[in-house]
């Protein structure tokens, strides 16, 4: 078999000139996010989902992140949180995204205070309907927070209480975002107890380890206890790209290289993403979002 | 006598001229063991074939023929039971030697049915062109792969792989060549746990032995805690770049509207054109203080940190 092959998906109708259509995404899908080791293709869902991205410099961790976005911005009904040290790696995405936070620790805890109220406004609305979580077509989306570098703003970044207070929010987040469509993906190089508390390392259900400098680096992303069955990232060829072990579904690293997208074919989706959001009302204009 | 001068060529202890195949240890248990199950077979036979018998024959009649037949399914049983770790290798050598056999009678057959000149050419068919065929070649290699994987984990099992108090190892299922290399289901019984197989190295050791690249073990399902499954890792499938679909998402006739901000004027973007500012403390960072706690360490040699497993 050619794994070189892309994988065939349905045919889009063509849209028309005026109206812009959404791709017809939807996060409740699985994101299609490469293939494995038996050339099969690996889908990782990301609905009531939360994933930790870790690997050594250049493994691809913000590849995998524009993947999950990218999806994330085909989907009409997702609203995007982006947030990202080094600028350039989610940057593409910033006119679809409802916020964008560069290399600024203010506006990350504010943006992460603002999803916070959110989330706890959508549990007062579902307990007020007596509810327990959000379904598809619900009264309000989901919200993507993608978070590439967190060490830039948990450790790296601010004084030790901004640190720490952004570690708070984003672990909180993660815990309860959950059932009201917060999904966070978070990429980092090592997720190590210095960077961020394993308190909240341990909250992401599902792990993606690029190659690791050395074993224990791998067990830190994919858990302990991993490397002694064999698991390891740091077997991954340096030179490979994108490949990585994924723990998703049926709770065993499995090993994937990750799709990729040249730099063109994210602008190509971010643009269709802003022009297919602005006329639906999801994402405002970027000069109206600077000047709020 | 030196302890080397006592080995055979074969590896066989070999001493007062007699070959032990099986080792002492080994044969008592099986001997014990093929004791036991004569008795067994003795009553339970004999039991059952003199009530029947005795329905034909007079009683007592029925009850001796019931003892011989007994005694004689016993002694069977007895001989197989004691045999069987001899029986065994050819039972895990069973593929080789059948395709020995089928080559040896193959090859006679052809040579008396047709001329030399025929029997060299379909030989030469027979094995030219599925060495030509890649795909085929490939599936060839990958098959004679999953015979000598189950061989070589057999050897490892022996070697290293702590068995039970009778001696008895993993039973090894089905091997399948999968793209990356081979994957081999096991049944552990009783007195092993996958633990046995991860602890200290054990899969790095079933790598070399296995001469692969990497090997991985993990439970094949929920319901047995004994099948587990070996994944060997001598190929790398995921070598090419996998194109993403999501552009096929977006319709080819997009206006290209993308504002690139002509407000950054390229200043500031090396190093001379920024100054060197001293660094001035600020006045609110706490101390550099002593660790309240030494006896935790911030990183140990090997980059293991306990904390990070807390
Ligand atoms: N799935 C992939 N397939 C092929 N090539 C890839 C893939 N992912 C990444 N690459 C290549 O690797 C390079 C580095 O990837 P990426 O920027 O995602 O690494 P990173 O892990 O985010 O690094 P850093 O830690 O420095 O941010 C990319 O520029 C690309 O050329
Ligand atoms: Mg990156």
């Amino acid at each position: 078999m050619d794994l070189t092959d892309t994988i065939e998906l349905p045919p889009q109708p063509d849209a028309p000139q005026t109206v812009p259509v959404g791709a017809g995404l939807s996060i409740f899908d699985p994101v299609f996010l490469g293939i494995d080791e038996f050339g099969h293709p690996a889908y990782l869902p990301m609905i009531y989902r939360n994933i930790l991205i870790g690997g050594e410099p250049g493994a691809g961790k913000s590849s995998l992140l524009n993947t999950i976005v990218g999806h994330a911005a085909l989907c009409p009904d997702v609203r995007l949180c982006l947030l990202d040290g080094k600028q350039v790696e989610l940057g593409l995405w910033k006119d679809a995204a409802d916020v964008f936070v560069g290399p600024d620790m203010d506006h990350a805890i504010r943006t992460l205070r603002r999803v916070q109220t959110v989330m706890d406004n959508r549990y007062s609305f579902l307990l007020a309907r007596r509810r327990r979580k959000i379904g598809p077509n619900d009264l309000f989306g989901q919200i993507l927070v993608a978070c590439d570098e967190i060490a830039y703003f948990s450790a790296t970044a601010g004084d030790k209480k901004d640190q720490d207070l952004f570690a708070a929010l984003l672990r909180d987040i993660v815990a309860r975002g959950r059932a009201v469509g917060i999904i966070v993906a978070a990429a980092t190089q090592r997720p190590s107890s210095d960077i961020i508390p394993p308190s909240l390392r341990d909250l992401f259900a599902w792990r993606f380890a690029g190659r690791c400098t050395n074993d224990v680096s791998s067990d830190i992303v994919l858990g302990h206890g991993w490397y002694a069955r064999g698991f390891s990232s740091n077997s991954i060829d340096p030179n490979n790209q994108g490949e990585g072990y994924l723990i998703a579904e049926g709770g065993i690293p499995n090993r994937v290289k990750a799709a990729y997208m040249t730099d063109a074919d994210i602008i190509r989706v971010a643009d269709y993403a802003t022009w297919t959001r602005r006329r639906s009302g999801l994402a405002a204009p970027a000069d109206l979002r600077t000047a709020a | 006598m030196s302890k080397s001068s006592q080995r055979s060529p074969f590896g066989w202890s070999n001493r007062g001229g007699q070959v032990t195949v099986i080792e002492a240890p080994v044969a008592r248990s099986y001997r014990r063991r093929a004791v036991i199950a004569f008795w067994v077979t003795l009553g339970v036979v004999g039991l059952l074939a003199a009530m029947v018998a005795s329905e034909y024959l007079h009683p007592i009649l029925g009850g001796l023929l019931g003892v011989v037949l007994g005694a004689v399914l016993g002694a069977v049983v007895f001989a197989l039971i004691v045999a069987w770790p001899v029986l065994r290798v050819f039972w895990h050598w069973l593929p080789e030697i059948v395709f020995g056999l089928a080559v040896v009678y193959g090859w006679t057959t052809l040579m008396e049915s047709t001329p030399l000149w025929g029997s060299l050419l379909i030989v030469a068919l027979v094995v030219g062109v599925p060495a030509a065929i890649a795909p085929v070649r490939r599936r060839v290699m990958a098959w004679i792969w999953c015979l000598i994987v189950r061989h070589r984990l057999r050897l490892c099992f022996a070697a290293f792989i702590a068995t039970n108090r009778h001696g008895s190892l993993p039973l090894i299922l089905l091997a399948r060549p999968t793209p990356a290399g081979e994957r081999v289901w096991v049944w552990l019984r009783p007195g092993l746990s996958l633990r046995d197989l991860e602890q200290d190295d054990q899969v790095q050791k079933l790598a070399v032995a296995c001469w692969a690249n990497e090997v991985r073990v993990m439970r094949a399902g929920r319901k047995y805690a004994a099948l587990i499954r070996i994944d060997i890792t001598r190929r790398e499938p995921l070598a090419h770049t996998v194109v993403s679909p999501l552009p096929d998402y977006v319709p080819r006739d997009v206006p290209a509207n993308a504002p690139t901000s002509p407000g950054m004027p390229p200043v500031g973007l090396d190093l001379p054109d920024v100054p060197d500012v001293p660094v001035s403390a600020p006045t609110d960072t706490p101390r550099q203080r002593k660790p309240r706690n030494p006896t935790t360490p911030t990183a140990s040699p090997n980059g293991f940190d306990p904390s990070d497993y807390a």
